[in-house]
């Protein structure tokens, strides 16, 4: 399959302070890819770069083979993007606004976007800005679907949203991106929708990249394993199979690639005292934490 | 394409434009009732005395209502567009970046000129009731400069509104100050005769400085 986006050797700075230096990452045609991180990981800065909204110290991202610095409006119009917030033009209504953005888009396919809006409550010359957040996240969404691009890039889509508007959000999208082979490029604060969405996950971590794979392969190979230690001066922090580890007491919280064998292994081979080691399932959001660490 | 932005543009100032040439065709009725009752209670040769030897503009209420109009239009064009950074979304359509400002901006400008041309005719017109060509000729020298002045209120507003940075909005707000000024400085009647055609050229020359601001925010200054 081909790369729908490559960014190659990115590096950005604010002033002295490093975002990140020479990522590199890609999304593949008709994938939908999560970017997951922290606050301040550089999720925004991304989309930001791939919108041709920030110039990157060095490197480059290409869409579709193009600079994202400088879109051509062909490969534009290919690109639905959804801006954190679900910002869009709310002094227009929804028909008002269907009717400027018709304009722009020859594929423009009006059904998708009058059927959202059919199951919002709103009357036709409503204003957007007297919309609940999850109603203009609707229009959003809706407006997107009927542009009808190849690539989807959503910022952080699901803030502001309550569970119900996040489900329908989702499974829209999903059902969309996957009967008409689209590619998503996009973030979520909340982890759990992620996992309800996405094919493969990006996370990163201040200044680097720690996991690009399916989201499948990261959560049958990525684990937790609990234990008690009966002395809780001993450090595993440092041991290289070791990703992260939380500690309280003498509760551990060990995070790793490896196999349940080969870290009792390990234990037992290095006479770590323990009881009560057990693996742990996880959702997304555990195995987030357990990567990224709780700060 | 062309179509959708007209469309969007008046969706945005259309009630502003509507309501500043409203007040701008009430406010030279107004400046014509005040010129009959000049007429009528000092008498013909008073008014006259007043306009030739003590330097009176009977139009001198309107200075600032071009400069006005230029603000207003400007702020309800692009303010929101910085709302939220909305702008995004203008740099998201499927054109050329600087075509798409270019063309919210001509479309701005054609506004402005066809408030301002009106309300310019209304005042030639009234003008041609009460006095002699010359002295109409005179005002319409006076006064153009104040509408090219409402001009470059709105070019500036838009450098300013679209500018990322507070310090730079700072700036160019002293810098528009400067430039304003240079246009509704002098008092006397057609003074500004012989420097029309420059200002002409001056007020042209501003009118793609949004560019820069575009520029600086698409390049991610904060």
């Amino acid at each position: 399959m081909n790369n729908v986006i490559e960014c190659r050797n990115l590096t950005h700075y604010y002033g002295k302070k490093m975002v990140y230096e020479n990522l590199n990452i890609h999304v593949m045609d008709g994938s939908i890819l999560g970017l997951l991180g922290k606050n301040g990981a550089g999720k925004t800065t991304t989309i930001n770069i791939l919108n041709g909204f920030l110039q990157p110290r060095s490197g480059e991202c290409l869409i579709y083979g193009e600079n994202s610095q400088h879109l051509t409006p062909a490969t534009k119009a290919r690109i639905g993007f959804l801006i954190e917030g679900h910002i869009q033009y709310t002094f227009m209504n929804i028909h008002q606004i269907e009717k400027f953005y018709s304009g722009f888009y020859p594929n423009w396919k009006p059904a998708p976007y009058w059927e959202l809006m059919s199951k919002l409550k709103v009357s036709p010359t409503q204003k957007i800005s007297t919309m609940s957040c999850g109603q203009r996240s609707q229009v959003a969404l809706g407006l997107i679907l009927a542009q009808n691009p190849d690539l989807l890039i959503l910022d952080d889509f699901s803030m502001g949203l309550d569970p119900g508007y996040r489900r329908l959000f989702i499974d829209y999208l999903r059902e969309y991106a996957k009967s008409e082979n689209k590619t998503i490029f996009t973030t979520s604060h909340i982890i759990q929708d992620m996992e309800r969405l996405i094919d493969d996950v990006l996370i990163m971590d201040y200044n680097r990249v720690l996991a690009q794979c399916p989201i499948s392969e990261f959560m049958t190979t990525f684990k937790r394993f609990d234990f008690e230690l009966e002395n809780d001066q001993v450090n595993l922090k440092k041991e290289p199979f070791v990703r992260n580890l939380e500690m309280v007491k003498n509760k551990v919280e060990l995070y790793t690639y490896e196999s349940k064998e080969f870290v009792q292994k390990f234990l037992e081979n290095n006479s770590v005292g323990h009881k009560g080691f057990k693996q742990v399932k996880m959702e997304l959001e555990d195995a987030f934490i357990g990567l990224t660490g709780k700060y | 394409m062309w179509k959708s932005i007209v469309y969007k543009e008046w969706l945005k100032i259309r009630w502003f434009l509507i309501g500043f040439t409203t007040l701008g065709i009430v406010g030279i009725g107004y400046l014509f009732l005040k010129v009959q009752h000049g007429f009528t209670f000092n008498g013909g040769s008073g008014f006259w005395y007043n306009i030739l030897f003590m330097g009176f503009q009977f139009f001198g209420y309107f200075k600032y209502f071009p400069l006005f109009g230029g603000l207003l239009i400007g702020v309800a064009q692009y303010f929101p567009e910085t709302i939220n950074k909305r702008i995004k979304l203008t740099f998201h359509l499927p054109l050329k970046e600087n075509n798409v400002l270019l063309m919210m901006h001509a479309f701005g400008v054609v506004c402005l000129l066809i408030s301002f041309l009106l309300l310019l005719g209304m005042f030639v017109t009234m003008s041609n009731f009460y006095f002699p060509s010359q002295m109409v000729y005179d005002s319409v020298v006076s006064v153009i400069p104040w509408f090219l002045a409402g001009l470059v209120a709105y070019f500036f507003v838009a450098l300013i509104v679209l500018e990322p940075v507070w310090m730079y909005r700072f700036f160019y707000t002293l810098v528009a100050g400067f430039f304003a000024d240079i246009y509704i400085k002098s008092p006397v009647i057609a003074a500004y005769g012989p420097a029309i055609p420059g200002l002409f050229v001056l007020t042209i020359l501003m009118s793609v400085a949004l560019l820069f601001s575009a520029y600086r925010f698409r390049k991610g200054e904060m």
